[in-house]
């Protein structure tokens, strides 16, 4: 009779784990598929990436560039939106898994291939240096602030907000006036 | 009388021997051009660059790594300083290089680039200094060969305007078209005069040049002179809108009011500051346009302050290792370069600075004028009697070369399964082979070394697979289910079929094992589900037969008690 109750006390017990979906892993596989999970405790920064003043220039905008497919009607590709920071992790490496896991195009010349030693972001969603006039680009704000750093030498910390945003007066129209700053 | 004559003719001789050593001594002091203190300080600069490369000094500064950068504003203006001091290396290989790394690029819509015509003009730079021709540089996917001159000057107006990037494009565009007075053909989009105009009306009232805004820059300014340089003998007129005036000017008036602009600019060190900051490439690029003009930098009482010229203040920047500071304090608008430590940027424009002074001083053509020596007419490009290089028309300066038995043993010594680690050798092995003369074996040598080119473009195309298959099917990660277990684990295979140095260019691989794991997961669960249900169900069983095994011979039990008792009815 005891061993009737066990055996049925075990069938119980099986069905409960299939029905609840029991994940069955080693720690290191726990980790690795939860690497990007948020929780509480998680590091995390915020990023998003807009490119509103070109609609502020759309006659400078290079033709075949002008429609909603590479410039939203509200300058958003993408909004505020939030990653678990791993260690090390630079401005580069966030954007890079941003644009990656949104399927946003982008496109960059490796730390190898300039002067400065640092990842040089060419174009996010096509959007390239120069398609909207000669002063326009990338640039990106840590904070509200520029950095004075390419983006893969940028160590980020929990809770840091990273803006991406289109120029098209070499920054002037983004809050950053290089001629103020070097007080020429 | 005789003693006297004796001890004057013995002090006379005496006095003589003592003369001819001491300007014997003197003759070894650097008086000539041939020591001149400028060739040290330009080949110390090459040195101390080559040693940040990772060449040994017994290796060709072109190492294989170097050579990856051919055509990339990192890796073109050394070998266009190099080549044009005439310091010995071995630029065949770099053209090389720049030939595939072309022919590459031109296989993209863009060919070299969306908006940056530079990107032309740079390159035509560096095959000239290399001794290639431009205007006839590998081939497209046509087979029609490249001419670089005619798609990034004259007629990149059917791509893009030539100035898309700002002023930069017209300046360098016309460094480009002049830099062997190509000959401009009937048709063509842009004229010699579109291309001045476009630079000439971009004069700021201060008499300099800026890429933005109303203030000059110095080196702006200064590489406008270089590209203005040489129209100064020019008379011509050009009609232009310049502000909101309409003008009529020659290129002298323009050249001489930017050419006080740079006087005032001048600090009293007599180097020059950008962007608030004093710094060695804002008196390179002075020097340049100054020795384009013809002008002597060191004497000219407009550009010595305080007794201190350019060149002292560029040598002020020099470094024990040989490599040139960028500035002497930090500037944030080039955080890579340290205060105290040699910078790329700041050695490679030394270099040709330096260069262009050299060459100034032993009477050779200016730095951007590639014509061969003594050969200039003295006229300006614009002038219809000038004389102009044609397409093409560049002598052939593929000397006959020998393929070395290192040579040889080289390409035997190649693996079997070649990786992309070995594409620039086979490129300049291919390079070497098809310039060398006959000999027994060329055909057998041409035919694998064409095969192992085959065979690594294979796998940077399995490369270019892999990351394009993972960009596309693999995220977001939030969908990966079950059904896509085919997929990642075929990119996997994929992957573990390259070699690792080819492994190492598949872009954020570890996300792809991220992937794997959550789907060997689900299958693993899958897996261990079916297990368990197939247990539970194994012992419901067991158990029920038991129970009615129990409840059977419990009935029975009964049944045996109850035919017990029946016999013992009383």
């Amino acid at each position: 009779m005891k061993k009737d109750l066990l055996a049925l006390g075990f069938v119980l017990l099986i069905v409960a784990v299939l029905l609840s979906g029991t994940k069955f892993q080693t720690v290191e596989e726990y980790y690795l598929t939860h690497i990007d999970d948020i929780t509480p405790e998680s590091e995390t920064v915020t990023v998003s990436i807009e490119c509103s003043n070109i609609l502020k220039n759309w006659d400078d905008l290079d033709p075949s560039l002008q429609s909603e497919e590479f410039v939203p009607s509200d300058g958003v590709i993408l909004p505020p939106t939030e990653y678990v920071l791993r260690p090390g992790d630079t401005v580069f490496d966030i954007l890079e898994r941003a644009v990656r896991y949104n399927k946003i195009q982008m496109e960059y010349q490796g730390a190898d291939q300039n002067i400065y030693k640092s990842v040089y972001i060419q174009g996010i969603h096509y959007l390239y240096e120069f398609s909207c006039g000669p002063l326009s680009g990338w640039m990106y704000r840590v904070n509200g602030e520029f950095p004075l750093y390419g983006c893969s030498r940028y160590e980020l910390k929990d809770g840091d907000v990273i803006e991406w945003v289109y120029t098209c007066d070499l920054g002037r129209d983004v809050g950053n006036d290089w001629k103020e700053e070097a007080g020429s | 009388m005789k003693q006297w004559w004796s001890r004057i003719i013995s002090v006379v001789i005496a006095l003589t021997m003592l003369l001819t050593q001491m300007s014997a001594a003197w003759a070894a002091e650097p008086l000539g051009v041939e020591n001149s203190p400028l060739e040290e300080v330009i080949e110390g600069i090459i040195l101390w660059k080559k040693a940040e490369n990772g060449s040994a000094p017994e290796e060709s500064f072109f190492n294989d790594a170097y050579l990856g950068q051919a055509g990339t504003t990192a890796g073109d203006w050394y070998p266009i300083g190099m080549g044009r001091f005439g310091y010995e290396e071995d630029y065949g290989a770099y053209l090389a290089m720049l030939k595939e790394k072309v022919q590459e690029r031109y296989r993209k819509p863009e060919k070299l680039n969306r908006d940056k015509a530079t990107e032309w003009h740079r390159i035509s730079l560096a095959v000239l200094a290399c001794g290639g021709d431009p205007t006839c540089f590998g081939v497209d996917e046509a087979g029609n060969p490249i001419n670089l001159i005619a798609d990034g000057v004259y007629n990149r107006g059917n791509t893009a305007s030539l100035g898309r990037q700002g002023i930069n494009g017209w300046i360098w565009g016309l460094i480009a078209l002049d830099s062997m007075r190509y000959e401009i053909p009937e048709g063509a989009y842009y004229s010699r005069a579109d291309i001045l105009k476009q630079i000439l009306q971009r004069q700021l009232p201060d008499g300099g040049f800026a890429l933005t805004g109303s203030v000059a820059d110095p080196d702006i300014t200064a590489m406008a002179l270089q590209a203005l340089a040489p129209y100064y003998i020019s008379d011509a007129v050009y009609s232009y809108r310049r502000g909101q005036q309409e003008v009529s000017r020659t290129v002298r008036e323009v050249v001489d009011e930017a050419l006080a602009c740079l006087s005032v600019m001048q600090l009293e060190n007599g180097g020059y500051a950008s962007w608030g900051t004093e710094n060695v490439e804002s008196a390179d690029q002075v020097l340049v346009a100054l020795c384009s003009l013809g002008i002597d930098p060191l004497s000219d009482a407009r550009f010595v302050k305080n007794g201190n010229t350019l060149l002292d203040a560029i040598l002020s920047f020099r470094q024990p290792d040989g490599g040139f500071l960028h500035s002497r304090v930090y500037d944030a608008d080039n955080p890579s370069s340290l205060p105290n430590q040699s910078n790329t940027m700041a050695g490679e424009q030394t270099v040709y600075a330096l260069t262009a002074l050299w060459r100034q001083q032993n009477g050779k053509n200016a730095l951007y004028d590639f014509r061969p020596e003594g050969s200039a007419d003295g006229l300006p490009p614009d002038d219809p009697r000038s004389v102009h290089a044609d397409a093409g028309s560049q002598e052939d300066s593929s000397v006959l070369l020998y393929f070395a038995q290192s040579d040889r043993d080289a390409v035997d010594a190649l693996p079997g399964l070649l990786t992309t680690e070995n594409y620039v050798t086979v490129i300049k092995l291919l390079d070497k082979l098809e310039k060398s003369e006959d000999f027994e074996g060329k055909e057998h040598y041409t035919s694998v070394l064409n095969e192992a080119k085959e065979q690594i473009q294979a796998v940077q195309d399995e490369i270019d697979g892999i990351n394009r298959d993972v960009l596309e099917k693999l995220y977001p990660f939030n969908k990966i289910s079950l059904k896509d277990k085919k997929t990642v684990d075929s990119i996997v295979s994929r992957y573990e079929r390259l070699s690792s140095y080819d492994q190492g260019k598949i872009l954020r691989w570890d996300d792809v094992v991220k992937t794997k794991t959550q789907v060997d997961n689900l299958q693993r669960a899958v897996y261990i589900a079916i297990v368990l249900a197939g247990l539970a169900l194994i012992l419901a069983l067991v158990a029920v037969r038991r129970l009615c095994n129990r409840a059977g011979s419990k009935k029975r039990a009964m049944e045996q008690l109850a035919e017990q008792y029946k016999d013992e009815d009383l």
